[in-house]
């Protein structure tokens, strides 16, 4: 007699609920440790810009507003994020997170994946100091 | 040769155009009526420049880039290449980073294995078995993501050691995992061996002995699926594989039937490797205390075993922040010399799944096949990937409508 290997599973599945998820109704919650966007917390960053120099896609840029203060402006650029996690592993302070809950990061333009970090009045002053640049691609 | 002979001939292009594949290939395959007589392939056509790449970033980035050479076997690059770091900059990484990496190794082969078991059903036309792969395979795809934070490039090292730990809920998760899915494989493996349909397109097909497997350096569940002992992970153990061994897998059949009972039965091995890891989780550090940010100028060799066979690494430094050279050598190009010699005396229907048989990434296989007819008429005919599937499929359909069963 021949053998037919998956008819088990396939009339037991007739009477099973669909595996999918219906996505945008229904969510699941991220794991825990998912590596969703960037979040900069500008109190203990010393400015060492390790962050900047292991990122492999030149998608943190450090903005130094003065030096001696410690105050610094990080312009992470979303769309250019491989969501490695270096960043936050380099951090010797703790200063970079990724969040777990925002994930769903699809925009119809580009403008919004440019993405200002930092205290409101030194954020203020680097808008005020700087032109709008267009925005360059990575090499 | 006669005209009417080379009327009969058709020489039937595949590729290059190929988006999944490591080595996008193009494959020629002359055919006498059904049945292939020679073959030959082209590799080289969708050179990224990631070696070269590789010269102008620093030794962190280019963790990540040589990551992202595959996207199935993403952990065993970066693995291959941070042992290759680490003999360089004369570290080596503590006993627990070195058990994570074998747990994240295993998992990924798991993953590429089910993967592998679903497309290549799928080419066989066994779609309910595809989807049932799928679907569990969803199982270790969610361990991953619990684990790792992501689904495919877990990024789990870090030049050192590890990036982060195995908790205890994580191993929980893991061996909650693990128990459904080796019950899920030892059905596999039961339908992969015995029903009927199946195994007329899997048994006796492309065959390769053991003397023509070593002779053409195939590598792999191929070569192992031809008898041939050769596991980087057993050869020259790396990572926590003193420690935690693996058994070696080989059968001595050499057809396609060998191929997929040899990586059905290294999922059953990896887990049980995975469990004995749990068990026995070594304590300490995740990294060496210090990574020097300029390797010390050497060369050196790194090679570890991917999913699909053995994956080699060369690194030379000069002392500066970036490597001198990088050179890879994926397990895919040792194997696709296989592919022509297998072809050989095989129905043009076999050829897919000869094809997907060594596991060339053919995840998304969709390209055009121009078939040229008769030189005479100079006709083309333009097949693409799914109408050479559907040839194979409708080819043993007609055939076993026929004769139920011809292999006998």
């Amino acid at each position: 007699m021949k053998k037919i290997g998956m008819l088990k599973d396939m009339i037991r599945s007739a009477f099973r609920q669909p595996v999918t998820e219906l996505y945008p109704v229904e969510r699941r919650p991220a794991a825990e440790d998912f590596r969703g966007m960037l979040h900069w917390n500008p109190e203990g960053c010393t400015g060492c810009a390790l962050c900047v120099k292991d990122c492999p896609a030149d998608a943190i840029e450090l903005i130094t507003i003065d030096k001696a203060a410690k105050r610094f402006v990080i312009r992470y650029h979303v769309d250019r994020c491989l969501f490695c996690g270096q960043c936050a592993y380099s951090c010797r302070f703790n200063c970079i997170t990724l969040s777990n809950d925002e994930w769903e990061l699809a925009d119809l333009g580009r403008d919004n994946y440019t993405v200002l970090y930092g205290e409101p009045e030194d954020i203020e002053q680097f808008s005020l100091e700087s032109e709008p640049e267009p925005d360059i691609e990575p090499a | 040769m006669n005209p009417t002979q080379t009327a009969d001939r058709f020489i039937i292009p595949i590729g290059p155009q190929h988006p999944a594949l490591k080595e996008p290939g193009h494959f020629e395959f002359t055919v006498e009526g059904e049945t292939v007589t020679g073959a030959s392939v082209r590799l080289g056509y969708a050179h990224r420049g990631i070696e070269k790449g590789t010269e102008s970033r620093n030794w962190t980035q280019n963790l990540y880039l040589l990551e992202r050479v595959c996207g199935i076997c993403s952990h065993i690059h970066a693995t291959a290449y941070t042992l290759g770091v680490e003999q360089l900059a004369e570290v080596e990484a503590p006993p627990r980073a070195q058990a994570i990496r074998e747990i994240f190794a295993e998992l990924e082969r798991i993953h590429s294995h089910l993967l592998w078991l679903g497309v290549a059903a799928h080419d066989a036309g066994f779609d309910t078995l595809f989807m049932y792969t799928w679907r569990d395979r969803e199982t270790v795809m969610d361990i991953l993501e619990e684990v790792s934070g992501n689904r495919v490039h877990y990024s789990a090292n870090i030049l050192g050691g590890v990036k982060f730990d195995i908790t205890d809920k994580a191993a929980n998760t893991i061996l909650k995992g693990l128990d459904f899915l080796e019950e899920r494989t030892h059905h596999y493996r039961s339908v992969v061996n015995e029903d009927t349909f199946f195994l007329q397109r899997t048994r006796g097909v492309g065959l390769m002995t053991k003397e023509e497997a070593l002779r053409l350096g195939v590598v792999g569940p191929t070569a192992r699926a031809s008898g041939v002992e050769r596991d980087i992970r057993v050869d020259a153990p790396y990572i926590a594989y003193h420690d935690f061994p693996v058994n070696l897998v080989t059968l001595p059949t050499g057809d396609l039937e060998a191929r997929f009972l040899v990586r059905l039965d290294e999922l059953l091995d990896s887990y049980r490797v995975i469990r004995d890891i749990l068990n026995d989780m070594p304590e300490g550090e995740l990294t060496v205390k210090r990574m020097p940010r300029k390797m010390k100028p050497g060369e050196v060799i790194s090679r570890v075993e991917a999913p699909r066979g053995e994956l080699f690494y060369f690194i030379r430094s000069t002392g500066g922040e970036s490597p001198d050279r990088i050179k890879v050598r994926t397990p895919t190009l040792c194997n696709m010399g296989s592919v022509i010699k297998q072809a050989v005396g095989h129905n043009l229907a076999d050829v897919p799944m000869i094809l997907v048989g060594i596991d060339p990434c053919f995840s998304c296989n969709d390209r055009a096949v121009s078939i040229r007819e008769s030189r005479r008429n100079g006709q083309e005919k333009v097949w693409n990937w799914a109408d050479l599937r559907r040839y194979g499929i409708e080819f043993y359909r007609r055939k076993m409508g026929l004769e139920s069963s011809i292999l006998e």
